[in-house]
């Protein structure tokens, strides 16, 4: 909803988290989760892994459809839509906005996605492997569209003052849909956005990470000397951000200032990142955000666990900071949640800021050396916290790095 | 803030490649749906308006294109033309400007290809490690900032038929936001066999007859100031975009008429002024609804409708993409006049619609 009105920029807060992820449904088991260094590790059972000689993965389970989805059929929302629909029900409920609240104001729904409903095109190819094209359930097939994981949020609450964006700029993209609602309700396009990300587990995506070689065995360890690689997790997280202004007017939970964010492209390689580049992401998300590197308390860091990301994040972070802050991978606990990622990463730095925690890396024994960062092995560490750094990386080299502050009332 | 203004386009489309051709052909109203070979385009449809002689290799180049697919080449040929109809200008500053593509859900072929690929192999592992980002849903969008060296902001946008509004969108903001000097912003669709089987299944009864087309366009966004300075001419200046969602099709017309008004209003544009309209024209009663809710809106204007649908065929995400570039085709060399505007319009059926409102600059 652009336009060229001059309009005071405004301060964006973040008053309603929903997640959906492997160590707990909604913002309490998932803070609980973050605390306690849960792992959601388990044998995936999205698709027959047999011919894989492992298989492990971070699913959510215990999900209902039924308890978070009420007007829409879910059975024409394919897995992921279910979680980001859920998950924007829970931030809603989180905010304490009424739905007609929450209609009353002029809206933007963005979820980031890496394969949106592939889950879905995966399952229409073995139909046709069996049955012929002419044999595709319409269904599936009409489920089976990107556009749904941000539309299929707008029909569920029955917006209909709304923008419906979903950005499949794959592994950052919940960054990119977070940064896009900064941009909107700060230059006071809309009064509330719904932003974050959404996957769910699907063959072709575990079948190509683990023919590159970096599906990790059993756990995902980031930062370790002894790292083996991802593991393809699932979820979706969803926060509502609204302007100060606002949060304030009535008398709303801030969980966290959102600060600024940067966004870049390595324009070099399709799957391999480039460390300058990334350096460079940092600086830009500092410069919008006005903070300096000796201002981030920690950093949320993209930490698939694979060798090349590892290093290379860690040289691009010391790059930048002359003394890199705690540097931690939530990615231990939940797997690489693809589009979810940084959305899942977001929230729970938005948590830490509030309750005063780092989020431990676990599965942790020693820290590689070419590394050299405090990792918060294992552990979560509670200290006061201000200013908090998310990284996120995709394939091509897209960048995106979102920026939180802890709100403190103006005394 | 200098308004944005669109400085240059591109398009690669049913007409051929490049910005020459699609305006010959959209000026001119002649159809370039076709006779598909079943030869070559097995599938459903056998009528479809495809770009002619397009591949990776003869229009993107012998190297480096082996594993290329071919709505990433599309993207990446919309991209070169543009950067070469300014002669590279945009990416002087490669740090500067970013890239903003929209696509439907990637490109169906390379997802299902490659998931294909592991049920059918001897292993479940055996899929071609160099295929893997083609299916990934930002390959064409990052595939295309690394062939041109673009180092801004990359992002890819999805939105079925809505998707070139809600990328212009987006671009606006991103530009706003203040994470770019400039904005190539557009949408591409290819036309594959998967894509028309999951169309096929997709549609209504009642939508299956409308031929499926393929392409792609790219529009410079950047402020007027800046397009002076790099002798741009700015063909139109973006006003507006705007969006709303309805819940029953009964009420798109509603839907669209507000979306249209609150347009007009917020700009001070006067119904009257509104000259051209791009509308989707989807197929069913959406189209007439549609017409009708701008119409609505618009009252006694008397614009001069553009209708791309039967022109091309169903472009899917690059659609509106293509209708923006048929108003600036429309408008010809000297962009739109001073006191005129344009409406380019689409309508989802997952329940959005939206409009993007431009003027002479």
């Amino acid at each position: 909803m652009y336009d060229n009105d001059q309009r005071p920029a405004r301060r964006v807060v973040i008053t309603g988290l929903g997640t959906v992820s492997s160590i707990g449904l909604g913002v309490t088991a998932f803070l609980d989760g973050l605390r306690s260094g849960r792992s959601g590790v388990k044998p995936i059972t999205a698709f027959d892994t047999t011919g894989f000689a492992h298989a492990n993965g971070c699913e959510v389970t215990g999900f209902d459809p039924a308890e978070w989805i009420h007007r829409v059929d879910a059975t024409e929302l394919g897995r992921a839509t279910q979680f980001s629909v859920a998950a924007a029900r829970m931030a809603v409920a989180d905010a304490g906005l009424t739905p007609e609240e929450l209609r009353a104001r002029r809206a933007l729904v963005s979820v980031g996605t890496t394969d949106a409903e592939s889950r879905d095109l995966d399952a229409l190819v073995d139909v046709e492997l069996r049955e012929g094209p002419e044999r595709l359930p319409a269904t599936v097939v009409r489920r089976a569209q990107a556009g749904r994981l941000s539309t299929g949020i707008v029909r569920e609450l029955a917006l209909t003052d709304v923008e419906a964006l979903t950005l499949p700029t794959a592994c950052a993209a919940g960054n990119y849909a977070i940064g896009s609602g900064f941009d909107a309700i700060r230059g006071g396009e809309v009064e509330v956005a719904l932003c974050g990300g959404a996957d769910a587990v699907c063959r072709k995506t575990f079948a190509g990470f683990y023919r590159l070689g970096t599906i990790a065995p059993e756990v995902c360890q980031p930062f370790d000397k002894d790292r083996k690689g991802i593991l393809t997790g699932e979820g979706a997280g969803i926060l509502l951000m609204e302007s100060l202004e606002t949060a304030r007017a009535r008398g709303a939970r801030i969980y966290a200032e959102v600060l600024g964010y940067g966004l870049n492209c390595d324009a070099h390689h399709p799957v391999a990142p480039d460390q300058d580049s990334l350096a460079r992401c940092m600086r830009i998300a500092h410069r919008n955000a006005g903070v300096k590197p000796q201002d981030i308390d920690f950093i949320s860091a993209h930490g698939t666990g694979t060798r090349a990301n590892d290093v290379t994040e860690a040289g691009a972070i010391r790059q930048v900071f002359d003394a890199p802050p705690p540097t931690v991978s939530i990615k231990s606990m939940i797997g690489h949640s693809m589009g979810a990622a940084s959305a899942l990463a977001s929230a729970a730095c938005a948590l830490a800021l509030t309750e005063g925690f780092i989020p431990p890396t676990v599965n942790h024994h020693e820290t590689d050396p070419e590394c050299g960062l405090d990792c918060v092995p294992n552990v979560a560490r509670s200290t006061e916290l201000n200013v908090v750094q998310n990284n996120a990386l995709a394939f091509a080299g897209n960048n995106a790095v979102l920026i939180l502050g802890r709100h403190r009332e103006a005394q | 803030m200098s308004p944005l203004v669109l400085s240059a386009w591109s398009a690669v489309s049913p007409y051929g490649v490049g910005a020459e051709p699609f305006a010959r052909g959209i000026t001119a109203g002649r159809c370039a749906v076709g006779p598909l070979d079943p030869a070559t385009h097995p599938g459903p449809f056998d009528r479809g308006g495809v770009v002619p002689d397009f591949s990776a290799r003869t229009h993107v180049g012998k190297k480096g294109t082996r594993t290329m697919d071919r709505v990433t080449a599309l993207a990446v040929a919309a991209v070169g033309q543009l950067l070469e109809s300014c002669d590279g200008g945009p990416v002087r500053q490669p740090e500067e400007t970013a890239l903003v593509l929209g696509t439907g859900s990637g490109s169906v072929q390379s997802i299902m290809d490659f998931t294909r690929d592991s049920f059918a192999g001897e292993r479940p592992y055996h899929v071609d490690p160099a295929r893997f980002p083609n299916a990934v849903m930002n390959r064409a969008a990052g595939q295309s900032a690394i062939w041109h060296r673009i180092k801004g902001p990359n992002t890819t946008v999805a939105g079925g038929w809505l998707t070139g509004l809600l990328a212009l969108s987006y671009a606006a903001r991103l530009h706003r936001g203040g994470h770019c000097a400039r904005v190539l912003c557009g949408a591409a669709e290819e036309y594959s066999e998967q894509r028309a089987w999951l169309e096929w299944h997709g549609r209504s009864a009642a939508e299956r007859a409308t031929p499926l087309g393929e392409g792609g366009a790219v529009f410079l966004l950047e402020p007027a100031e800046a397009a002076r300075e790099a002798g741009h001419p700015a063909l139109a200046r973006l006003l507006t975009t705007r969006f709303r969602a309805y819940g029953a099709e009964s009420e798109v017309r509603a839907a669209l008429a507000a979306c249209v008004r609150d347009a007009l209003k917020t700009t001070g544009v006067a119904p009257g002024d509104v000259r051209l309209v791009a509308p989707l024209g989807a197929g069913g009663e959406s189209a007439a609804l549609e017409e009708a809710g701008v119409g609505d809106a618009l009252g006694a204007a008397d614009p001069r409708w553009i209708r791309c649908r039967p022109l091309l065929g169903d472009t899917s995400a690059a659609a509106t993409s293509l209708q923006l570039a048929a108003v600036l085709a429309a408008a010809g060399a000297d962009g739109l006049a001073p006191g005129e505007a344009a409406l380019v319009t689409g309508v989802e059926r997952d329940g959005t619609v939206g409009c993007a409102l431009l003027a002479g600059a």
